[in-house]
């Protein structure tokens, strides 16, 4: 990567060339990544799917600027990643809540405003910024379904809860990207589901890109205008499905046939990809 | 088996619900503030207490060179407990000063420690070779560079209560979890804002550990150097080591038992404290549930 700007970005999407990741040397080599190409549109909400170890999760760590690409390029809406963490154009939600256990609800969710004040300014020299309102947290959690829990602590909630909190504080900061890393993993079938639900509300509101790690298939498929589909050893996306279900997305579009259709057409890529995987080993 | 109508089952199932009142929590239970009210919390250790006091006086009574009787202890007590009280003040002057000193240094290496790895290599084997030595051996050799004043009082106490702090914040501050270190890093944060924000909050329970030790250890660093001052004019290590050249048993216990009071004084207030600071903290709010 040369200068401010990676090859081949525009101010209007995240995009990922030829992306190489490679942890360790010699024999214990491991390619994590091998020749990764997306693209993802600004307003999108893309799921990455796929078995452990297809290296979705360094895909998302890449585009955070927390992992740098052995080869290839990254770019988001135009800048490199570490530009856009100056900017405070990234929220991250990772796969546990990781909120500070001594702050309250609102605190908590407060605390990026007050990280990296400098960003701001910096966010408007960007070409083709969108430059939106702060969002009131108040406001934000009360849709979040926390508005009687702005004074609780961390340890007083429930997994649902801390996870919705986390949520909030990533779009605090008016991100151009949410980067989910299988954010809702840890909690049960029903509550998963009512979260998923606050998500497309908040998401649609806040009109934010989002990059959503998953391992669950009906999450992909509900969530998503794009789901890529990854395979492992070497880490390679082998599929995108376009889901063209009408939204608002309710709990009950969960039942329906549209749905499943979607859901069995991303099973079948992965199910092939698995076995193309397991080949090698049987023969 | 006949079917049931929903109106009915559900009729069948509530009734007995109806009759029953739901089982009440039992009434009458102390809340965990007011527990030390009851026998069951106090007795033991009394009993204990009372037995102890029972052998020690019939060991006195027949090896007066060994204990004193408990009414001697008392008796140089009461004859003058301001002498007892103007040298306790005066050693948990020390304790508490040199203590402050130990704290302000290993905090502050802890950060640099922590921040620097170059630091790190340098400062930590010093620190555990100076961990390991003696501090009663120590004492002296200060006693004569400094002389008679507080100077190497506060020096041996802050030397003794530094190692402990700075081991456990040193840990605490390194021991963010790798999540809240992603979602900070990809804000952008500054080393300094991680550190205030993020790290030091992270090092509280660490650093309370630390203060645990060391409240009671200051007093312990207090008395190693004034008994080893044995020229220095006040201070509860100095009335043991004076009491002892004149041999008055009762008075090297009364001065004991001033310093075990002293020590649990501290331990009592940093408890208190810590409780307060860490009420956010998984170990607090286990207690309350």
């Amino acid at each position: 990567m040369t200068g401010d700007s990676a090859a081949g970005s525009t101010p209007n999407s995240i995009s990922i060339q030829s992306a190489v990741k490679i942890y360790g040397s010699g024999a214990d080599q491991h390619v994590a990544l091998n020749g990764v190409d997306v693209t993802i549109e600004r307003g999108q909400f893309v799921s990455i799917i796929g078995p452990s170890g297809c290296g979705k999760s360094t895909l998302l760590r890449m585009i955070a600027g927390l992992e740098e690409p052995d080869a290839g390029d990254v770019s988001v809406f135009g800048v490199t990643p570490e530009r856009a963490c100056v900017a405070k154009m990234i929220g991250l939600v990772p796969q546990t809540p990781a909120l500070l256990p001594w702050l309250n609800v609102l605190k908590n969710v407060s605390m990026p405003a007050k990280i990296n004040s400098a960003a701001d300014r910096r966010r408007q020299r960007i070409d083709g910024h969108l430059q939106k309102a702060k969002p009131d947290m108040r406001d934000l959690l009360t849709k979040a379904g926390l508005g009687d829990a702005f004074n609780k602590l961390p340890a007083q909630l429930s997994g649902g809860m801390q996870q919705r909190t986390a949520i909030v504080r990533a779009f605090g900061v008016q991100p151009d990207v949410l980067l989910m890393d299988e954010p809702f993993s840890a909690l049960d079938e029903f509550t998963r589901e009512a979260i998923q639900g606050q998500l497309l509300d908040i998401w649609d509101e806040q009109n934010t890109t989002v990059v959503f790690v998953t391992h669950s298939v009906s999450e992909a498929v509900r969530l998503s205008d794009k789901v890529l589909v990854m395979s492992a050893r070497p880490g390679r996306i082998t599929a995108e499905v376009d889901i063209t279900l009408p939204r608002p997305r309710s709990e009950a579009m969960l039942k329906t046939a549209d749905f499943h259709h979607f859901e069995d057409i991303i099973r079948d890529h992965l199910q092939t990809s698995w076995q193309q995987n397991a080949l090698p080993s049987v023969a | 088996m006949v079917l049931m109508n929903p109106t009915e089952s559900a009729a069948v199932v509530d009734a007995p619900r109806a009759e029953q009142p739901l089982p009440v929590k039992k009434v009458g239970k102390l809340s965990p503030r007011l527990a030390f009210i009851k026998p069951s919390f106090w007795l033991p250790v009394v009993v204990l207490l009372v037995a102890l006091g029972f052998l020690w006086n019939f060991v006195a009574k027949n090896n007066p060179y060994l204990l004193p009787p408990l009414s001697d202890v008392w008796g140089a007590l009461a004859h003058n407990p301001s002498y007892y009280v103007s040298n306790a003040w005066s050693t948990l002057q020390v304790a508490l000063i040199g203590l402050a000193i130990g704290f302000v240094a290993a905090y502050l290496i802890a950060i640099l420690v922590s921040e620097l790895p170059l630091a790190k290599r340098a400062i930590m084997p010093l620190a555990v070779v100076l961990n390991v030595t003696p501090l009663v051996a120590i004492a002296p050799a200060l006693v004569i560079a400094f002389g008679f004043g507080p100077q190497p009082k506060l020096i041996v106490t802050a030397l003794i209560c530094f190692f402990p702090i700075l081991i456990n914040v040193s840990t605490g501050l390194r021991s963010v979890p790798s999540q809240v270190l992603q979602v900070f890093t990809t804000l952008h944060a500054s080393r300094l804002e991680m550190l205030f924000h993020v790290r030091m909050p992270t090092a509280l329970p660490y650093l309370f550990t630390a203060l645990r030790i060391v409240f009671p250890l200051s007093i312990i660093g207090a008395v190693v150097a004034e008994l080893s001052a044995p020229g220095a004019a006040e201070g509860l290590g100095t009335t043991i080591s004076i009491a002892f050249s004149n041999s008055q048993l009762a008075v090297v216990y009364a001065a004991i038992f001033c310093l075990a009071v002293l020590g649990s004084a501290l331990l009592a207030i940093i408890t208190a404290i810590e409780r307060r600071a860490l009420h956010w903290h998984e170990s607090m709010l286990d207690n309350k549930s």
